[in-house]
């Protein structure tokens, strides 16, 4: 009986997408209402198997065709099934209404069929076949759900974007699995794993062992799949494309990458080095994305930078060792994301009538008669916004895990739950409440809930996803970095954390000293951030000239 | 001898520059037909003086197979007129068939693999055929809009474009597999090479796409493909799926 859940739940959205084909001339606009019945059916059969997944059933498989087409029920595959289920479904209802005045109605709602059901196939699949079919063929209709106008060239141009960037990551994926099938001999991702597990380093390849040359390899692939630095420039620039379609890329596409890394823990926890890469791209994406989605004017291009800083801090979290909070964390930005993206179109329109400028101070001191801001002294907040984050993250953590900060992985999240809630802190002080204490005290109150919250919610999801503790300790040892080097990583990073936050106090009171200097950097700074780091001008121009070379052979032989 | 018969296999399976002869044969040919009869034996011919002179492929004409696929696929980048387009990405294909080549592979499965990826090319030479009755020509930006004015032969085109590319589910898709699982081991190399000829296949077609399909719908009204020639086109196009779909579980 499972067997035939875990086939249906692609199934459906696959049968729904044919019958959408087929009878689009008989049915014509309710076929959005049965791709819809198709999803909701689709959905609950994902909750059951995740209910039965977290029941304690063993995990279960399924092979439909030989050496391919096994699918699996296991904690990872239930939850992310059930998270692409939902937001599918949700898409699907949002697009019934807001598709209905387009060209190719019918059209849209089989692509979004087809590629729910490449996306449940995806995170189901139990043998690497299965797993890079199934990834190619989410970007090749990506192409087509991003160009759904095909009068648009602007949102065609954006779609070869995407593709040739996911390309980019499928070529990655397939030689990691031609070299695992060598290695290995099967195609079966359990055969794999048990065999990495009983023997790990047994293999090498061009003087590499092969779990970190494979580990580079899927690495290459998550980061083409979640828009990593240099691979990023697809992902801003495909908003040509129906909300509701960005809604589904943002909210579930782009998390595949960290899906991938999760799925191959197996081989990341044997690898030397490819955690840090990971780290490092990722923590150079989450800066980046974010820095760039400050400076947008274009709330769906802010969203995209937005997505572009959360699956930079998603890798990074995989890079810390912390596998099942880059999960956790990818549910819970879908979710947001989906939201705010299907949202967005109202936002405009209350733009329209009011800007949402806030009142300069003086103003709304003379003509509105409201009392000046007051400030509280600039040490005592800074102390606050120091102390009162860290307390509350050590407490959180210790209750949910005693040996918590015994992993190095760990200290660098709580650094980031840190700067977060100083940040939350900081805020406050500059709003300059009437009364400070009040809002000082609510806003500690929601931090300690969020942390604890976030701290309960990701214990679960580790236990769930990995219950073998030595399996999830060994994941933080495969991140960890020398023990001397770490700390003086983390004295160093204290010290800038605490002197940059005693500065920013310091200045917002007293002024800002050789304000003249920095402002001239930071012009420039400006400058670069608004050409967004001069990517898009050297992809552009390297196209250009790899085009023109192509033109300048053809010519040379002539065309023969 | 052998390098002898080495290069008349690579006249049939074009290696450069004797991949000259092919394309100046198939831009000649004007006749829809003929072309497609062309597609469909030239590997072959290749394929059987290969295998019934039991040439022994060295390791230098695995490289040089690479390059010349490599380089037609780079050079289809900049084409604009469809019938140049499918000779050099016929070139490219069938220059990647030597490194199934190995003697460990069947020959029967090779022929059928030269077949299955001559296939979609053929097609897309009558449906080439189908925009010069049309337009006059088959050639990229020139009138475009396509999806909109003839849906019928858009949706031909865009999957016999995916199959010629070898997107999953196409025999195109286990060919380039096979060819990367061949090498990885052996020449890491190698194996990026053919991965990076999939990408600019992926790039080349969907400019072919972009320049046809794409764009505000056409003024003049044109007669779309008949129901019965798509009928014809989708029924070799699931043909191929299901071939395809069976090469995937022969990896």
């Amino acid at each position: 009986m499972e067997q035939l859940l875990i086939i249906l739940v692609p199934t459906l959205p696959l049968l729904a997408a044919l019958i959408n084909h087929l009878a689009y001339g008989q049915l014509g606009q309710r076929v959005a209402k049965l791709s819809v019945t198709f999803a909701v059916f689709s959905f609950v059969i994902a909750a059951v198997l995740l209910a039965q997944a977290m029941s304690g059933n063993d995990a279960n498989q399924v092979a439909i065709g030989g050496t391919w087409g096994i699918l699996l029920a296991d904690p990872l595959s239930t939850l992310m099934g059930l998270l692409i289920a939902g937001i599918s479904l949700i898409v699907r209802m949002y697009s019934v209404r807001y598709m209905i005045e387009e060209q190719g109605y019918g059209r849209f709602f089989m692509l979004l069929d087809l590629m729910t059901a490449s996306l449940l196939i995806m995170v189901a699949a139990g043998d690497l076949l299965t797993l890079i079919v199934a990834w190619h063929l989410v970007g090749v209709l990506l192409y087509f759900l991003l160009g759904f106008d095909s009068s648009s060239k602007t949102a065609y141009r954006y779609a070869f974007w995407t593709l040739i960037t996911y390309r980019i990551g499928d070529i990655a994926l397939v030689l990691a699995a031609a070299l695992l099938f060598h290695a290995f001999g099967t195609w079966t991702l359990a055969d794999i794993f048990a065999q990495i597990t009983e023997n790990p380093g047994a293999h090498e390849y061009f003087g590499f062992a092969l779990e970190e040359l494979v580990g580079i390899l899927l690495a290459i692939a998550a980061f083409a799949r979640s828009a990593q630095f240099f691979l990023h420039t697809w992902l801003p620039y495909t908003m040509d494309g129906p909300t509701p379609v960005s809604a589904l890329m943002h909210a579930g596409i782009v998390n595949a990458g960290g899906f991938l890394i999760n799925r191959f823990a197996t081989v990341f926890i044997h690898t030397d080095s490819v955690l840090h890469l990971l780290f490092v791209v990722g923590l150079v994406t989450a800066i980046i994305g974010s820095v760039l989605m400050l400076t947008q004017n274009d709330i769906k291009k802010a969203l995209g930078y937005s997505t572009m800083g959360q699956m930079g801090f998603m890798i990074m979290e995989c890079g810390v060792g912390a596998f099942s909070l880059a999960i956790y964390h990818l549910i819970a930005h879908g979710l947001f994301k989906g939201t705010l993206f299907l949202g967005a179109g109202t936002v405009i329109n209350e733009a329209r009538k009011s800007d949402g400028v806030p009142k300069d101070g003086l103003y709304t001191f003379v003509v509105e008669h409201r009392i000046a801001k007051r400030y509280q002294p600039w040490l005592l907040m800074a102390g606050i916004t120091l102390i009162v984050p860290i307390i509350i993250l050590i407490f959180a953590h210790w209750l949910v895990a005693q040996d918590f900060f015994q992993k190095q992985g760990a200290i660098v999240l709580l650094f980031f739950g840190w700067v977060t809630g100083a940040q939350l802190l900081f805020t406050t002080y500059r709003m300059g409440a009437q009364n400070v204490w009040r809002l000082v005290g609510v806003i500690v109150l929601s931090f300690a809930v969020i942390v604890l919250g976030y701290a309960l919610i990701s214990h679960a999801f580790d236990s769930f996803l990995y219950p073998d503790p030595e399996f999830s300790s060994q994941m933080y040892i495969a991140a960890g970095i020398d023990i001397f080097w770490f700390d003086v990583l983390v004295v160093l990073t204290t010290v800038v954390i605490v002197g940059g936050w005693l500065r920013k106090y310091y200045s917002e009171q007293n002024g800002k000293p050789g304000q003249e200097r920095i402002g001239q950097l930071w012009t420039s700074f400006y400058a670069l951030v608004s050409r967004e780091f001069y990517m898009i001008d050297i992809y552009a121009s390297l196209t250009r000239m790899l085009l023109k070379a192509s033109s300048r052979l053809n010519i040379l032989l002539r065309w023969r | 001898m052998t390098e002898g018969l080495l290069l008349l296999v690579g006249l049939f399976l074009p290696l450069f520059p004797l991949s000259m002869v092919f394309n100046e044969v198939f831009q000649r040919i004007r006749i829809a037909n003929l072309r497609v009869v062309l597609l469909l034996i030239w590997p072959q011919i290749g394929l059987v003086i290969a295998h019934t002179a039991s040439v022994e492929i060295p390791d230098w004409v695995i490289f040089w197979a690479l390059g010349s696929a490599l380089l037609y696929a780079f050079r289809a980048l900049a084409l604009r007129e469809v019938g140049v387009w499918t000779s050099f990405i016929a070139t490219s294909t069938w220059a990647i068939l030597w490194l199934l080549m190995d003697g460990q592979t069947d020959f029967s499965k090779v022929a059928l693999y030269a077949l299955a990826l001559s296939v979609p090319l053929a097609l897309l030479v009558l449906l080439s055929g189908e925009l010069e009755k049309r337009f006059g020509a088959a050639y990229t930006g020139l009138y475009g809009g396509l999806a909109l004015s003839l849906p019928r032969l858009s949706g031909v085109l865009v999957f016999v474009v995916l199959a010629i590319v070898a997107t999953p589910f196409f025999p195109g898709f286990s060919v380039m597999m096979a060819a990367i699982i061949g090498l990885s081991p052996h020449s890491f190399f190698a194996a990026v090479t053919v991965a990076v000829i999939w990408l600019l296949w992926s790039w080349a077609g969907a400019r072919l796409l972009q320049g046809i399909i794409v764009g505000p719908a056409q003024d003049e009204v044109k007669t779309d493909l008949s129901l019965n020639g798509t009928w014809v086109y989708s029924v070799i196009l699931i043909l191929l799926v299901i071939s395809g779909t069976y090469s995937i579980g022969n990896l």
